[in-house]
């Protein structure tokens, strides 16, 4: 099976997998597009896992002074 | 004489205390305008005629005492339908609340009515301020003052139709990825997104929430920092209100720009797929007139814009899937397709994906304070292209909307567009003004020396009714 193919059935089984731990029911007509913004956020998440300061952690994100304070 | 329509709120606001006009005739003139126009851009959701004219009617029983409440006095504007009303249904552009009428308030509009505002009504928008503009929704999409075969952007897509119409002076909207700065782009009109926790959210239906922000679009740069001064200050009831002085939000609108150092993210825009030649022009023309009025304007480097927009999208995405979870396992065909589409994927986002889209949300945000050390303020793209036909679009698959906004929800700092010029196809370009956090005066002042200096509003979309009653 060339490569693309094996990568698509297993992009296709991941969507599929998430969907169902989501409890949703995916609609036949729907799947299609779904499966296009299923890629497009792959494509983001993989940019977020990247190495990162200590610094960078989520605490800091719920208190607004800390993110935009000149520091 | 101007048309009614055409005074500002602080025109408006001067004749009314002066007595040469009152706030019913303002509201009469509002309506009938509403009347004729609304039919070609579906701004509207809901007229709320009655109780506009008893507010407006209150309004000059006031300036009769000698009672003065603050500058929205007996002024009509208008809500984007996320904004809960007290008695007034608010159904977030979506038949999963089209019978919602809510028993309080949102925060601003109880701001409005304390200050004797007019509620002329509420303002379309795209489904829970994210899907589409769509034709599968209980009421149609809003469209362009400036050609109604374009779209007007979104998702405050009825308050920039509305104000740029000449429906109302100003109206609320909200902005989590550039829901007011993208519609006030394409329809010519100022916007301005407040630093976040700068404006009470409380009541306002939330699609992310440490990324939604609500703020003005309207006709003019003072009028901004009028609203501004109104709905502004420390909301207890909003977890992400923040306690700080309320400045004078009109302290710097004849500073002028002489001696300001204007940072240029020049290559997010100039490097992006698809950017217009013309909007660049534009952007530099823009540039060296700020330049010319005293400015130091200088080109700088940030990260990457699609890393802003990543980190923005992924956040949006989860947090928007986590407030909605419950109905789309139980009714998820009561969406409309674009929303459905948008907001699925945020189901697919994992814990890991998550917390690191925080961890670099951080980082984003530092660069960009690091830049405001050296520079009172940035300027940079709102959009790409023009409004784009509603033609143009697909039906099956949601826009992607060439708006560059996302970078200042992630960072939370204040940024304002504002009109720089019309395309040859005659329909509006746009800058945006990025300030320090809590510096909205400052973004304000720039925009304002800009908007003198250029003219930018010399007319109105005519419709072929300009001189509607």
């Amino acid at each position: 099976m060339p490569d693309d193919i094996a990568d698509e059935k297993s992009h296709e089984a991941e969507f599929d997998a998430l969907a169902k731990r989501a409890g949703l029911t995916i609609a036949q007509d729907r799947r299609s597009a779904l499966l296009l913004g299923f890629k497009d956020l792959r494509r983001m998440t993989a940019l977020m896992h990247q190495p990162r300061i200590a610094a960078s952690e989520p605490a800091s994100v719920y208190a607004i002074l800390s993110v935009t304070r000149n520091a | 004489m101007k048309a009614l329509h055409d005074y500002s709120i602080a025109e408006a606001g001067a004749l009314l205390r002066d007595g040469s006009i009152t706030s019913m005739a303002l509201t009469e003139h509002a309506l009938a305008r509403i009347k004729t126009i609304d039919p070609l851009i579906n701004s509207f959701i809901t007229v709320a005629g009655e109780s506009a004219l008893a507010d407006a009617a209150d309004a000059d029983a006031s300036f009769a005492r000698g009672i003065d409440r603050g500058p929205m006095q007996g002024i009509p504007h208008a809500l984007k339908d996320i904004f809960d009303t007290a008695g007034i249904r608010t159904t977030c552009h979506s038949r999963l609340r089209i019978d919602n009428i809510p028993q309080d308030d949102s925060a601003v509009a109880a701001r409005f009515r304390a200050q004797g505002a007019v509620l002329l009504g509420k303002l379309a928008t795209h489904e829970f301020a994210l899907g589409g503009p769509s034709f599968d929704l209980p009421f149609p999409p809003a469209r362009n003052p400036w050609n109604p075969d374009h779209i007007p952007g979104g998702s405050s897509s009825g308050s920039a139709a509305a104000v740029a119409a000449g429906l109302v002076r100003m109206a609320m909207g909200s902005d989590t990825g550039g829901s007011i700065r993208g519609p006030a782009a394409f329809c010519g009109t100022v916007g301005l997104k407040p630093t976040y926790g700068r404006v009470s959210r409380r009541g306002v239906f939330p699609l992310s929430y440490s990324l939604d922000h609500c703020g003005p679009l309207a006709w003019t740069v003072e009028d901004s920092a009028i609203a501004m001064q109104v709905i502004a200050g420390f909301d207890p009831c909003d977890p992400g209100s923040v306690d700080l002085p309320v400045p004078d939000f009109r302290s710097k609108l004849n500073r002028g720009v002489e001696g300001l150092r204007l940072g240029l993210p020049r290559h997010w825009f100039v490097k992006a797929d698809g950017v217009s030649p013309e909007v660049v022009r534009a952007l530099d023309d823009a540039a060296q007139t700020l330049a010319r009025l005293g400015a130091t304007v200088e080109e700088i480097e940030l990260p990457n814009y699609e890393l802003y927009n990543a980190c923005g999208r992924v956040i949006m995405a989860s947090e928007a899937f986590a407030i909605h979870e419950n109905d789309f396992q139980t009714r998820p065909l009561d969406y409309g397709l674009y929303t459905y589409l948008k907001m699925t994927p945020g189901a697919f986002v994992t814990a890991a994906d998550f917390v690191q889209a925080l961890r670099l949300r951080r980082e984003l945000a530092l660069a960009v304070n690091a830049q405001l050390k050296d520079f009172d303020a940035l300027i940079t793209a709102s959009t790409l292209l023009p409004a784009a036909k509603f033609a143009d679009l697909d039906p099956h698959r949601p826009p992607n909307l060439p708006v560059q906004a996302m970078p200042f929800n992630v960072t939370g700092h204040p940024a304002m567009s504002i009109p720089i010029g019309f395309s040859a196809s005659g329909l509006p370009l746009s800058m945006q003004i990025v300030g320090r956090a809590f510096d909205e005066p400052t973004v304000l002042g720039i925009g304002a020396t800009f908007e003198a200096a250029r003219n930018t509003h010399p007319h109105r979309p005519s419709f072929g009714v300009a001189g509607t009653a």
